[in-house]
Formats: C-alpha cells, structure tokens, sequence
C-alpha cells in the first residue's frame, strides 16, 4: 500500500466501513439506531454533577447576584430616568469626540431614530444591562489576559479555554446560569459577562505579547518594578489590540444580553423582538430589530475609532457645547418633553409593513411556496433522510426503487473510477462515499460508519493525535444518547455550510475580480457583521414562517460573511511578483485564476471555511427559537424547563462537534500553508 | 577630542590598561555561559563536570540540542574605558551584553559590577542598580510609542519617583546634549530615525549612570547620520567619562571609537586587544577577515610597532617621530630612510625605536 497518499488510504478506509455498514444493515439493525440498552445516562450524571456543584456555589452565586442588582438598578436608574435629550446629547458629544461630525451626526440620526420608534425605554433597559456588564467583562477578560502573560505556565491552558469557550454555544451558558442566579435580569447580566471577557482576555494577552521586546528591555533597565513595566509600557504600547478587545467584548455583551431576552423578565428591547415575533407583528418586530442593528452599528463604530492607528483629534470644547445644548434643552422643556416611550411614529410604517407584507405573501404565496417546498423536498429533506426515504410519489412524482440505488450507487462508482483512473484516487473513492451518503441521508448514518469516516478525515488533517481525539469525543456523544439529535444538528448545519462555501465562495471570487463588486458587498458584509444574531430571524421568518428551511436560511445569512470576506482576502493578496511572473508567462486572467491566485489563497479560502463552520454552529441553536430539530433544540428547551444535565451535554455536544470541526480544518489550512512555504 | 590616552599603551597589549584611580574594575566577567534551551542550568553543570575543556563542553552542549550562545567569556572593563564587542551576526553579542545588564540571568559564572556579583543580586536590588548606575540604548530605539520625547527620556525618572518639574528640568538638560532641543512634544513615530536614536541615548543618559550599554545603537542609520552620532558620542563620553560596553558589526566604527576590542566567534571570545592589536596582530583568519578593508595606516600607532628597552641602538637620522602618530604618518616621515630611527613621547624623551622596514611590513600584514 506503500503507493497509496494518506488520504486515499482513509478515504478506502471510509469506504470500506460505509460498505460493510450497508451490506450488514439489514442483519444488524443496531448498526443504524445505536442501541438505547447501550447508552449511559450520561445527561441525568451530568445533571445531577452540575447539581451538586450548583448547589455547592449557590449561595455564592446568590449572594453575588444580590451584590450586581445595586449596580444594575443604579444604572437602569440613571438611564431611563435622564431625559432623553442629554442622553442624545451626551451621547453625540462622546461621537465627537471620538469621531467627529460623522460620527456625532450619526449618533445623533440613530438614537433619534430609537426615540421616534417608541423604543426608547426598553433600549435604555439593555443599555443598562450593557453598560454594567462590559466593564465586569473587562475586568475579568483583562485580568486573565494579564495572568496569562505574566505566568506563562498557564497561558497554553488559557488559550486552550478561551478556544472552547468560543465553541461552546450562547444559550448553553444560560440554563446553569439559570439555576445559579434564579431567573432575572442578573442571569442576563452574567452570561454577557462571561461571553464578553474572552475576546477581551484574547486581546490583551496577543497585545502584550507582540510588545516589542526592546520596549520590554527598555522599562526594566530604566528600572522600573514589575507593575511600572506592565502598566506604565506594555499596557500603554499595547493599547491598540487592547481597543480591539474593547470593541470585541462591546460587541459580545451586547449581543448576548439580546440573547438573553429568551430568559425574559425584563423589559429590554430584546424581550420586545421577542414577544412581537410571537405576535406575528412583523413591523413591530423587525422597527425592534431596526433599533438594536442601531445600537450594535453606534457602539461598534464608536469604539472602533479607538482601534485606529492615528486619530484625529476633535475639539472638546465643541463637546462640551453640545452637551450644554442638550441640559438646556432639557431643563427648559422639561414638563413639556413627552414620556420618551410615548413616541411611535413609526406605528402606521409598521402597520403599512405588516399589511403590505401579508399582501406580498398572499400575492406571491405560490412562488414563495414553490421555492421553500423545491428546497425542502429537493435538497434538505434527501440530505436528511436519504433518496430511499425522500423520494415519494407524492413529491417526487415517484417512488425509490432499488433498481434507482444501484444506478446511483453505480454512477458514483464510475465518476469515482474515472478520477481514480487520472491519479486522484482519494477524490474518486470520496465520490463514491457521497453517493452512498445522498442514498442515506446524514441522520440515519450507521454510526460506525461516522466514527470511522470522521476518524480518518482527523488522520488525515492532524494526523493520529487528532484522529484519536475526534473518535473518543464523538463516542461520548453516542453513548450519552445525544447521538440522533447531533447527527440532525450536523446535518443542517452541515447543508447551510455547503450552501455558504458555495455562494460565499462565488461571491468573495466576483468580489475579488470586480472592485465594483466589492464596493457594493463590502458594506453588506460589515453590517451582517455587526447585527446581533438574534435579528437574522426576524426577516426570515416574515417571509417564511416557522420552520426549518427559515433556520437553514437564517443560517446561511449569518455564517455567509466571513466566507466571502476570507475567499476575496485570499484571491487579492496573492504576492505581486507571482502575479507579475504568471503575466510575463503570458496567462491570461482566467489562467493567472486558476493556477496562481486560487492555490495560493487556499489556506485563507479554509480559514473563512472554519469561522463559518463555527458561525453556523452559534446561529443554529439561536435559530432553535424558530424551528430546527436537534441539539439547538435540545439546548432551547433545557433552558425552558431549567434542566441544567440536558442543556450541559447538549451544550457539550455542540461543542465537541463545533472543536472537531475547527481543529479538522485547521489541520488542512495548516498543511497548505506549510504547502505553500508560508 | 578623547580624554584618556588608551593608545599610548605599550606591548604586550592585550593586558587591561592600567587606570587611574579605582583597584576594582568596573566591569568583570569570569566564565560567563549563557544557555538556551530546556534545563539549560542542569545542562551545564552536568556538562562543565566531564569537560574540562569549554569547547568540547560547548560541543557536547549542542549534540544536546541546547544553543551554547555566549561560551566561557572572561574579560574585565576598568572605569571609563570604552569596550567594544565585535562578531558575526549570531555570535552570541547582544546575548552577552543582555547578561551584564542582567536581562538575562546568566546560565554560568559570575559576573561583577563595581565589584558586586549582580548574577546573584536579588530583584529589588537590580532595580536600584538599573536605576542608579545601568543605562543602555537599544539597536531598534525600543522607545515608548505612547510617550513624548520629553516622557520617554524623563521615564527612568519617573520610576524612581521624581517630582515632576524636577525631571522635566533634567530631561530638558539631556536632551539639549543630544541636540533634540525643540522636539520634547513630538511623539516618536513623528522622528527620523537620528532622532529616534538621540531620544534612546538621552534616556540612558537621564539617570546618570555609571556604567553604559550600547547594542549596535548606530548600526540602523544611514553612515552620514551615523558618522555625526559618533562624534558626538564621543563627545559626549569624554564629557561624562562612562565606562561603555559597545557592540557594533562596524569594523571602522570599532576603530573610532573602542580602547579595546573583544572579537566573538560563535559565542566564543577569540581576541581582545586594542584596536592596533586587531589590525596588526590577528589571532586568526576570523580575526584578519574583519580587518581585511581597514586601512592599516590610519588606525595602528607607531607605539604597537616600535622596540622599547634600554640600550637600543638607532641610526643618526631623527625624522621626528611620535609614539602616538599613525603608521601612515610615520612611514610618510621616512621614506627614504633605512636606519631605526628614535620614537620620542610627547615630551620629547626617546621612548622606543623603530626599524622603517617594519613600519612598511606592519602595513602588509594579510599579504604576508
Ligand atoms: N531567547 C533565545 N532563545 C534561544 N536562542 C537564542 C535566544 N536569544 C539568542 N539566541 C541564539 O543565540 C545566538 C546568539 O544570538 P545574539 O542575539 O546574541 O547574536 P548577535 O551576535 O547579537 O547577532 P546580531 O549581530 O545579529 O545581533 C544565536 O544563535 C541566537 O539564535
Ligand atoms: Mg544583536
């Protein structure tokens, strides 16, 4: 076997086991279902583990949660009972100061829109929420980041736990949070915390360690204490990365305080998107949207000129004017300003929005219908279940024989044959385990099958440590009887995946030939990039209701970005004197495509890959809320009903398929790089 | 220009010059090694016991995957004396030098600072020594990019805790010396990179130090800048009469500035010596190789060439020589002459003898 490349080896491997799988299927029924007389109750330990420990640290947790209610309260106060216009104010002379004019009339534009909209005391409500939660945020993801660099025994364990705390999904930290900190706003406050200060520990940590060590050598021989040093010169010189943490963590808490809304019990905008949603308002809900797309676009550019190498500095004087303007306008109208909630001008657009969109619907209900039911029937559902099952003469227009297995399994064979003829083994044989996956369908896979599959894919991307690693996490996912739920979660994740790489891929390519492309889609890409997860829903279930195929385009919306973002990276950075070479060659640009820019964007095409596999994992239990099967699903309801083993193993097995799927394609980039001489 | 007269010296003259005043020297370094690698103190004392020899010790270190970069170094710097550390890139330099000043924790022996053993001196009193008798200026500036020019060369002074106007008044007095009046408020990236450079020295500068360190300070500016910073470093030195440790990969700037040259070779010092020393008389080819372009004449002194002793004979031609002129000056002076002739001291005593021929031979040296 000495000729074969590793990667025919596994792929022969995969398919060996694929086909022993369907030839024993029949027999041995427990190939596909794995036997539930096997399966440990792994959730019922982990609960009752996580029980004892929540118990052991209530009182704790109690205690603190009483501790943050003066904060929150304090906070909540003095923002929803400030008048509106020094808030505005204030606000726009902080845009000043930070940006200038474009940015204070961008303040200013904003928060009057969030007042028109009639918004104004629930965004004040999360507000609060934000506004204490960042700074306990940066205190602790600043001080791990500190530690981190200052012991650097603990820094490998650290980045170690900050790569699994970013896999881990949102909702999952809320159900022990629950039982912890009882239900309130507290629970919010804490999860957003918790999902804020790693992007902040990451930061500091790669700031400080990128301080150049002169600067370094240059503080300890001007004899500084060790506290000089770190806060007088590494911090300061770090200071950039460390606003990129700002920015980050900002961005986080906000994020997952609207997630939080789930919890409900406070008044918050989150909550309001929410409840209209379940009202079938869309207007409303997609005006509540609008006001948090708001909010995240004002604090992300806010704090993003922090980020900036060389700023321009603003007048204050020019600040403190318009601060003026907004207490004296408050103070001079003061019994006449309206109650800020009072305002909804943008009731009868909602209503008008509401109204034309049930008009759209009923206008174009066949074609919207035809184009979900095509999708579903199509594409997801065979995906799903396999050709055998899906294949009805209710949708198909007939029914699956064996006779059409034989004929996909045999033109699978002789594409895969063809490609194995031209030398590539590895891809023939993949071709084959395709088609017999499309007859399956990915739920009902014989879980041998995936164990092994998934074992040699590992083998072949980081090599045996991986390969073990990949086997023992997904064995514990079968054994604690998560397995149905995680291959479903794999499954529709695993379809908007392919659907964002192909798309994605197509566009960062236009993006990357046509700069007129790219000036359309760039800000698109920003923008998705700044919405909280939780308002992707909200378009997608106006048009299409509850239901998966809104999860799966939900999905795809959200895990899209960095995708296209990564593939134009990629194709446009390619080294000018490879381009200048391959011209001189005389390639013409589809060539110069192909051959040069393509290959040597590989890595950075798989880079993209991995972060959309991770966004589609993070939007998948939030598109739980209108519809998938599934962990997500799982995840949902454990939070409804405090479960806390549940949402523990659930949460787990996310993010154990999440880790697998990150270090796999880590592994290829790693390989490509290396390829490459990079 | 100079102060002190180190080239006066007279063979042998790889001996540390006798220096006026203090018996401790400022700076001694016995058996020195520095280690990378895992376990590198164990390493090396495992190593050091089987080999009595530091080469086969090095060796026997490197068959173990650790990285011996500074190899066995003894050497003394007497106060005032400018030392110059010389060497290939990787030759284990910077590494040294991060030893003296203890930004490294020596993995061997011992090292003294005005006579105190700072390999073991403790981490509060490392502080006080940076903060009352180290400064050193760094190849790439490592200046603070938050901090103004008048900041970042008041900062060793703020560590310590000084008022502010008192620092400002002293910042303001260094960097007058460095020439950076009218540039206190101007952040460091608005600097040429002179000016950077100046800003580093007047931060070493500050504190006044005793004992001054200097990692190719000048080897990243154009040699215009360059040649105007070395002036003025000398200057600067012959004002303030600080012992310096100074590495370079500058062969002539070596010559200009040093009293005494250390040669490294792959963490190994191979020679040290005066300047003439290293042109005229090179331990080995690794030696010669970095003399090779040095115009002999213009560096050695008739003093490294001449007989001394009593009772020597020379010839009735006295065409004026000097112990300290140049060899090229020398030689112009006698030409025609084939008799020794008498080299006289300042004063005008007789204090050697010089054979012509030997003056054109010391010239020749890689030829022959
Ligand atoms: N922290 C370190 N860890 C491991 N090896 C090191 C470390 N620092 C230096 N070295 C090695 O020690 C050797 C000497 O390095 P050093 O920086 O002292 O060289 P140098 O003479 O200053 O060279 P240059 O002229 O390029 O500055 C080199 O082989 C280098 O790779
Ligand atoms: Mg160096």
């Amino acid at each position: 076997m000495a000729f074969l490349t590793k990667g025919s080896v596994a792929a022969l491997i995969a398919a060996a086991a694929g086909a022993l799988c369907l030839l024993l299927e029949s027999s041995l029924p427990w190939l596909v279902k794995f036997p539930a007389a096997w399966v440990l109750p792994a959730t019922d330990w982990a609960g009752a583990a996580m029980e004892w420990l929540l118990a052991l640290i209530k009182p704790t947790a109690r205690g603190f949660s009483a501790l943050m209610f003066y904060p929150m309260e304090a906070a909540n106060y003095v923002l929803s009972n400030t008048p509106w216009p020094l808030v505005i104010c204030a606000t726009a002379a902080l845009a000043w100061i930070l940006g200038g004019v474009r940015m204070a009339l961008m303040a200013l534009v904003g928060l009057g829109f969030v007042l028109a909209s009639g918004y104004w005391p629930e965004s004040m409500n999360t507000l609060a929420l934000v506004a204490v939660s960042v700074p306990l945020a940066l205190i602790i993801g600043g001080g791990i980041g500190i530690l981190a660099n200052e012991y650097p025994r603990v820094r490998k364990p650290v980045q170690a736990l900050l790569d699994i705390m970013q896999t881990v999904p949102t909702f999952a930290y809320l159900t022990p949070l629950l039982v912890l900190f009882g239900f309130g706003p507290v629970v919010g406050l804490i999860a957003s915390a918790i999902y804020a200060a790693p992007p902040m520990a990451r930061n500091v940590l790669l700031g400080l360690e990128r301080v150049e060590p002169e600067i370094k050598e240059a503080a300890i021989m001007a004899g500084g204490t060790r506290l000089q040093q770190l806060f007088q010169c590494e911090i300061p010189s770090a200071g950039q990365q460390i606003m990129v943490g700002v920015n980050q963590c900002l961005m986080a808490a906000l994020s997952m305080v609207i997630i939080a809304a789930v919890i409900g019990g406070f008044d918050d905008i989150g909550w309001e998107v929410l409840l209209t949603m379940r009202k079938a308002q869309f207007g409303q809900s997609l005006l509540a949207g609008l006001v948090i797309v708001i909010f995240a676009i004002l604090i992300d550019r806010m704090s993003g000129t922090l980020t900036q190498d060389r700023r321009e500095k603003h007048d204050p004087r020019i600040a403190w004017g318009i601060l003026a303007v907004g207490a004296a306008a408050s103070a001079v109208f003061w019994g006449h300003i309206q109650q800020p909630g009072a305002y909804a001008l943008f009731n009868p657009v909602a209503d008008s929005v509401d109204r034309g969109l049930s008009a759209f619907t009923t206008a174009n209900a066949d074609v919207l219908t035809a184009f979900k039911n095509n999708v579903l029937f199509y594409v997801l559902l065979p995906l799903r279940i396999g050709l055998d099952q899906a294949v009805l003469p209710f949708t198909w227009g007939f029914s699956w024989t064996p006779m059409m297995s034989l004929g996909l399994f045999a033109t699978g064979a002789a594409a895969g044959a063809v490609f194995a003829l031209r030398g590539q083994l590895a891809l023939g044989v993949m071709l084959l385990i395709a088609a017999g996956m499309l007859e399956t369908g990915i739920s009902q896979l014989p879980w041998p099958f995936v164990l092994i599959g998934a074992g040699a894919l590992a083998w072949v991307a980081g090599g045996r440590g991986l390969a073990i690693m990949t086997v023992a996490l997904l064995a514990t996912i079968l054994v604690s009887g998560l397995w149905e739920r995680a291959l479903l979660s794999l499954y529709l994740s695993g379809a908007a995946v392919f659907a964002c790489t192909v798309m994605g891929g197509a566009i960062g390519l236009v993006s990357a030939v046509s700069p007129a492309v790219w000036r359309v889609v760039h800000p698109i890409c920003d923008m998705l990039q700044t919405i909280p997860l939780f308002v992707f829903l909200i378009p997608v279930l106006m048009v299409f209701q509850i239901g998966e195929f809104s999860a799966f385009l939900a999905i795809i919306a959200y895990a899209i970005v960095p995708m296209i973002r990564y593939t134009r990276h990629g194709l446009v950075s390619t080294p000018e004197e490879m381009i200048e070479a391959a011209t001189a060659s005389g390639a013409t640009k589809w060539q110069m495509l192909k051959d040069i820019r393509a290959p040597y964007a590989a890595p950075s095409i798989l880079l993209g890959l991995n972060q959309t596999i991770l966004y589609a994992f993070a939007m998948l239990v939030i598109a739980a809320l209108i519809g998938t099967t599934g962990l997500g699903q799982s995840i949902y309801l454990a939070l409804g009903q405090a479960d806390v083993g549940l949402g523990i193993s659930a949460g787990a097995a996310m993010a154990i398929l999440a880790l697998i799927a990150d270090r796999m394609v880590q592994g290829f980039a790693e390989e490509r790089r290396k390829a490459l001489g990079l | 220009m100079r102060a002190n007269g180190a080239r006066l010296s007279t063979p042998p003259l790889s001996e540390p010059r006798p220096v006026s005043g203090s018996e401790t020297p400022a700076i001694t370094c016995q058996n020195v090694w520095q280690v990378f690698g895992n376990d590198a103190d164990s390493a090396l004392k495992e190593v050091l016991a089987n080999h009595p020899s530091p080469d086969d010790a090095a060796g026997e270190l490197r068959s173990k995957g650790l990285i011996p970069a500074v190899q066995n170094a003894s050497f003394q710097v007497q106060e005032g004396e400018l030392f110059v550390i010389m060497g290939l890139s990787g030759s284990g330099k910077s590494t040294l030098i991060r030893c003296i000043s203890h930004l490294l924790h020596a993995t061997g022996g011992e090292i003294r600072i005005d006579g105190e053993n700072i390999v073991e001196a403790s981490a509060k009193r490392l502080i006080e020594l940076r903060r009352k008798k180290l400064g050193m200026v760094f190849q790439h500036f490592g200046l603070f990019p938050h901090m103004t020019v008048a900041e970042n060369v008041a900062y060793p002074l703020r560590v310590q805790g000084v008022k502010k106007k008192q620092r400002q008044a002293k910042a303001e007095e260094v960097i007058n010396l460095v020439g950076l009046r009218g540039r206190e408020n101007h952040y460091p990236r608005e600097l040429s990179g002179g000016q950077r450079q100046r800003v580093g020295i007047a931060r070493s500068l500050v504190a006044d130090c005793s004992v001054w360190f200097l990692d190719e300070p000048f080897s990243a500016l154009d040699p215009l800048i360059r040649r105007q910073l070395q002036d003025e470093f000398l200057e600067i030195q012959a004002k303030l009469k600080t012992t310096i440790v100074f590495i370079t990969h500058d062969i002539n700037e070596a010559l200009k500035l040093a009293d005494r040259i250390a040669i490294m070779r792959d963490g190994r010092i191979v020679q040290i010596g005066t300047p003439a020393d290293i042109v005229l008389r090179p331990v080995d080819d690794y030696v010669r190789e970095f003399s090779k372009d040095v115009a002999k004449g213009r560096h050695a002194r008739v003093a490294s060439v001449m007989e001394t002793g009593a009772g020597l004979a020379y010839g009735a031609d006295d065409p004026g020589l000097r112990q300290d002129m140049t060899l090229d000056a020398a030689l112009a002076r006698c030409m025609e002459l084939y008799e020794p002739v008498p080299v006289r001291s300042p004063e005008g005593n007789v204090v050697g003898v010089v054979n012509p021929a030997d003056l054109a031979a010391a010239l020749q040296v890689e030829q022959g």
